[in-house]
């Protein structure tokens, strides 16, 4: 492997203003982490169009940061209140809140800030290792593989996300059928724009992401506010003891390992991985009857896995252009802002953004360990912000940040509806994830699709007449007999775990 | 949603949390997207279908639109056997609110165009604090006025984004 480009990515880590958009990120995420009601996926739509102006490396550094950087600040709620800050850190409750309560806060959240770094650094050594063979490999797919790829992409999202299979599949054919606004893209015919000139160039991903996730979470919480926090316990320093460590060192490498590998499945994510790290500790405990009442493994396997999720779901998105989770499309989105195509030929064509961003991680890393040990009290008065002023000043920004992307209204009327359509979905129990998700591959796939059937001759046994299409179909199947599996564990796990705030 | 372990609501307050829908909602949910796919069906058909070989522009949309209904059928099928409902979530009074904010931007879209930035962000806000948000009048026109100074400086000046605006070049 060529060690040069990773070296000159440290370089573009280390200029002054990447460190300063990097710190940015982190302390953001952790902020919005404490926080329920505003996810990562919302606050990295709002700000996709401040981005614009940025360098690309810097862009994508930065809210990177705020999607890792969120893991770690959902735990501090999690632990003290009982109240998840993040969906991927609920499982953090069980055991953390309980250890809370026994006054050993402190150790929790030091467990839980290692856990992490540990887990998040493990993953960026292995997705260095395995992200440039991954590319290099996917440099040989054609359409026919494209079209293999995106359709996992889209079952798996629609199967494994958290609300029921059906429902999951109804939401990602609408984001289909979405992605269809606009020019046929072989053909060039207008299709469902109602005659209407700024339809014509199709729906921008952005906008859709702003309006379902930024508008549509927003309009959701004008009707439930958070109720108001009740006491924060006492959590005095957040340094783990001996005992603590000792009991939890295996923890950290299962969940580590755990979270690395589910967090490249498409829809696997964090969220997932932190449920099935905590099956396996309740299940290689010698005593698991002492989870749920304060085992610190139980604490810092979740922990462990859910950065290293968040941070290996990078690899889809930067080796292969498919995004695994919905704030990994928005990522997607961003990157095309920034006008860099995401896909195999990114570590070759723009190994500034592509090592910038990985190993932009390590350091921010640190500086979320850093920030959550001292500084925990500090964030925990974020929580005094009231959701009544909060909430308009993030619908201002969204709203003139959907202008600036084109200097267009229509832009924000259309963005105020997908926000509405957000608000009805998660009422009527619709994850707005396979719709986003589907929406960004949805023309992949049909291009390719229809691509595919013009080299097949209109034959789609030619899918399997191809070796590497067929390799990856034969994958394709292991994954339909395997998700089964998969949502049994974590339904089991789910049953079990208070369902407050799920938060995209 | 879970009380505190004690089993009550650590500060005392009415449940503001969100309530199970009935079945009507649960059926809701599947004809919803079972007739949009219907009404993107006939477009789509109408834009010609093609052959698997030379596919037409209206064979994909065609294809999704059908998943669309029949997605939206298997819905209501588990509605009206009283499985699978209970995943929706009734409208409530706060569903008011929802629609009052979404009103507020449609209208704050439409009058900055006309009037420029500054009124609207000022009344955008102002509502919203006051009406959406519950705040004390004080802290309605304090914040409102302050937001609308920041946001001209970073999105007008510093970014550069060119919002119609009364103030300034």
């Amino acid at each position: 492997m060529d060690l040069d480009p990773v070296i000159s990515g440290f370089g573009v880590v280390f200029e002054p203003q990447n460190l300063l958009y990097c710190l940015l990120g982190v302390t953001l995420g952790m902020l919005i982490g404490v926080l329920p009601g505003l996810g990562p996926a919302a606050t990295i739509a709002i700000l996709l169009p401040i981005t614009y102006d940025i360098e690309p490396a810097s862009a994508i550094i930065m809210l990177a940061g705020i999607f890792y950087g969120a893991q770690y600040g959902g735990t501090i709620t999690s632990v003290l209140l009982r109240l998840p800050g993040e969906a991927s850190t609920a499982v953090t409750v069980i055991d953390g809140h309980r250890l809370a309560r026994q006054g050993k806060a402190g150790p929790a959240l030091g467990i839980a800030a290692i856990s992490s770094f540990i887990g998040g650094t493990a993953s960026i050594v292995l997705l260095t290792l395995v992200a440039p063979v991954v590319a290099e490999f996917a440099l040989k797919f054609g359409p026919p593989e494209y079209t293999v790829l995106a359709l996992t992409g889209i079952f798996m999202v629609a199967t494994l996300g958290s609300g029921t299979l059906v429902k999951s599949v109804a939401a990602a054919a609408a984001g289909l059928l979405l992605a269809t606004v606009g020019l046929d893209p072989l053909l060039g015919t207008p299709r469902f724009t109602f005659g209407s000139d700024q339809l014509a160039d199709g729906i921008d991903f952005v906008i859709v992401a702003m309006g379902l996730f930024g508008v549509g979470e927003i309009l959701y919480n004008l009707e439930h506010r958070h109720r108001a926090q009740g006491g924060v316990l006492p959590f005095g320093r957040a340094v783990p003891g001996r005992p603590e460590w000792i009991a939890s060192r295996w923890a950290i490498l299962r969940g580590s390992v755990v979270g690395f590998v589910l967090g490249v499945l498409p829809g696997g994510g964090a969220t997932m991985s932190s449920l099935v790290a905590y099956a396996v500790e309740k299940r290689s405990a010698k005593d698991p009857s002492r989870f749920g009442k304060g085992a610190i493994e139980g604490v810092a396997g979740p922990e462990s896995a859910n950065n290293a999720a968040a941070t290996s779901s990078f690899i889809p998105l930067l080796t292969l252009g498919l995004p695994a989770n919905a704030t990994m499309a928005i990522l997607y989105g961003a990157l095309l802002l920034q006008g860099i195509a995401p896909g195999p030929a990114l570590i070759n064509d723009h190994p500034d953004v592509f090592w910038g961003v990985v190993n932009s991680m390590y350091l921010g890393n640190v500086l979320l360990l850093l920030l959550s040990i001292p500084l925990i009290g500090l964030f925990v008065r974020v929580l005094r912000v009231r959701p009544g002023i909060l909430a308009p000043l993030t619908v201002l920004v969204t709203m003139i940040g959907v202008y600036s992307l084109r200097n267009n209204a229509f832009d924000m009327f259309l963005v105020i509806g997908l926000g509405l359509l957000g608000y009805g979905m998660k009422k009527l129990g619709f994850e707005p994830g396979p719709f986003v998700l589907a929406f960004v591959l949805g023309k992949l796939l049909e291009s390719s699709f229809r691509r595919s059937m013009r080299v097949f001759d209109g034959d789609v046994l030619g899918f399997f007449q191809r070796p590497l299409s067929a390799s990856l179909f034969a994958a394709f199947l292991v994954i339909v007999v395997a998700v089964p599996a998969l949502r049994v564990v974590r339904d089991r796990q789910a049953a079990r775990t208070p369902d407050e705030t799920p938060v995209v | 949603m879970t009380a505190d372990l004690d089993g009550r609501d650590p500060d005392g307050l009415p449940a503001d949390e969100p309530r199970q829908g009935g079945p009507a909602l649960a059926v809701a949910a599947g004809a919803v997207p079972a007739l949009i796919g219907l009404a993107a069906l006939w477009p789509a058909v109408g834009l010609g279908l093609g052959s698997l070989t030379e596919p037409g522009p209206g064979l994909w949309p065609a294809f999704v639109a059908v998943l669309l209904v029949a997605a939206g059928a298997v819905i209501v099928r588990g509605a009206l056997t009283a499985r699978g409902t209970a995943d929706t979530e009734a409208f409530t009074r706060g569903t008011a609110a929802v629609a009052l904010g979404a009103a507020s931007l449609a209208a704050y879209t439409f009058l900055f165009e006309l009037v420029g930035f500054e009124i609207p962000t000022v009344l955008l806000l102002a509502g919203w604090l006051r009406f959406l948000g519950g705040e004390k009048w004080i802290t309605t026109a304090v914040v409102a006025v302050l937001a609308t100074v920041a946001a001209h400086l970073l999105f007008i000046t510093a970014l550069g984004v060119p919002l119609p605006h009364l103030i300034g070049s």
